[in-house]
């Protein structure tokens, strides 16, 4: 085996191990700002939308701060277009959207 | 332009400013036809022990019984009318017996209807919990629903479908028989709905429909032909703080004399109104405290004529009377 070609098999290698680092390190969980949650047929309503979202585990909601946070199965990303599509199903506006590195311990109403 | 000039008119301005004002008063604030209600008693908290809530959103009464939708503990919980705890049955899911953000209630011939949210579905119990039937599915087409939010029961049934903007009337059978609105279609003239979240009957068989986001109660007759609406001016999506003025109605009942209860959520109040709609007493105040309410979200009355309310916010149910009659006053603190 010659220099060359181990060189490219550690770089490989580095590359795998990279991309699989990537994919269990993606964001677990998403924490989306919407107006008006006040109202339960409101919230419910996002929820529901949400939650139909393919790889949502769990939906927390906080009404008095007008946040959700989205907790997805490991290894899958929530993309904003999607979250987006579903809060304006559910008649609101995405104020915004930001990933979090990890799953909220607690907090909000689930 | 001169200065006196110049005074004269904004004199003049101000002044009809003022006769504007004073007459919208007049004509869209109406005053009070009985004294407020009193505050007897509240049960509940939050959590998830018999007992307690977390959302609570519906209520009806049977009886010497209260049911209580328990939205986010999946299941309704039975009292008797002094708040005591008596029974629980359902739980979370999509299985029969099982609920899935039970909302709104209503009780006929020895059964409870339950509008879930989550399920797309009317499901019916005994009194005993036992889960006979369910009725639709997730849809927006005859006999579908997209998250129900009440319903009121004569045989057939009335339902407040939510999402599809929509009020249907179902046969006995469950089969599709009219309905008002068009699914997906906001509207704020007469007969069009903007999110309605719950239908009560009154003695007359009149349909009363809790138009939501249109801040008003809308009435049918029998033969399903418009009568009536109410709430601000003209009754036409303007929402306010004001007597006879809604911030969202999320709750409707009537009483056996056909005057109409309605839910004022964000106005932190039950309001009070003639079968004809005109304004007669409203009560609650924001707050946590005895009399107050963190948004009112449902409403029933008893055949004695107390008031039962779902304050939403305090996970706890309030018990009122009528001015004159009521025979003790108590808050259960944490209970």
């Amino acid at each position: 085996m010659n220099m060359m070609k181990v060189a490219r098999r550690m770089l490989l290698a580095f590359s795998l191990a990279a991309q699989t680092n990537g994919a269990t390190a993606a964001p677990t969980a998403y924490q989306l700002q919407v107006d008006g949650l006040a109202c339960p047929f409101c919230a419910y309503g996002l929820e529901k939308k949400l939650g139909a979202i393919n790889g949502v585990a769990s939906l927390a909601t906080n009404v008095k701060d007008g946040t959700v946070t989205v907790t997805m199965r490991d290894g899958v990303a929530l993309d904003e277009a999607s979250a987006r599509k579903a809060v304006e199903q559910a008649g609101f506006s995405l104020r915004s959207f930001d990933a979090m590195q990890s799953a909220p311990q607690a907090g909000g109403r689930q | 332009m001169d200065r006196k000039t110049l005074r004269k008119i904004v004199r003049r301005g101000l002044a009809a400013a003022a006769v504007l004002v004073a007459a919208g008063w007049l004509a869209f604030v109406p005053s009070a036809k009985e004294p407020p209600y009193t505050f007897i008693t509240a049960w509940g908290g939050e959590g998830s022990a018999p007992g307690l809530f977390d959302d609570p959103t519906g209520i009806a009464i049977a009886g010497d019984e209260v049911f209580v939708s328990d939205a986010r503990n999946g299941r309704i919980q039975v009292f008797d009318l002094d708040g005591r705890f008596k029974r629980q049955f359902g739980s979370p899911g999509a299985g029969p017996g099982q609920l899935g953000r039970p909302m709104n209630l209503a009780i006929r011939d020895g059964e409870l209807y339950v509008a879930e949210y989550f399920n797309d579905r009317i499901q019916v119990f005994g009194l005993d919990g036992q889960s006979r039937r369910l009725i639709g599915k997730a849809g927006n087409g005859p006999g579908e629903f997209s998250a129900p939010g009440g319903v009121a029961p004569d045989g057939g049934l009335f339902v407040a479908d939510f999402y599809n903007q929509r009020i249907q009337q179902l046969g006995a059978d469950g089969r599709f028989e009219r309905q008002w609105g068009t699914p997906g279609r906001v509207g704020i003239r007469a007969g069009e709905f903007n999110y309605p979240t719950d239908v009560a009957l009154g003695p007359d068989g009149a349909l009363h429909v809790a138009d939501g986001y249109n801040d008003r109660i809308q009435v049918f007759d029998r033969n399903g032909i418009f009568r009536r609406k109410w709430g601000g001016p003209f009754a036409m999506n303007v929402f306010g703080p004001f007597k006879g003025w809604f911030a969202t109605v999320t709750g409707v009942a009537v009483d056996w004399h056909g005057n109409v209860f309605a839910a004022d959520f964000y106005n932190h109040r039950i309001q009070k109104f003639s079968p004809e709609g005109a304004f007669l007493t409203s009560f609650g105040t924001p707050g946590s405290g005895p009399g107050q309410f963190d948004h009112a979200i449902a409403v029933a009355v008893a055949g004695d004529d107390t008031v039962f309310a779902v304050d939403f916010g305090n996970d706890r149910i309030e018990k009122w009377r009528p001015v004159g009659v009521a025979s003790r006053v108590s808050f259960k603190a944490g209970q």
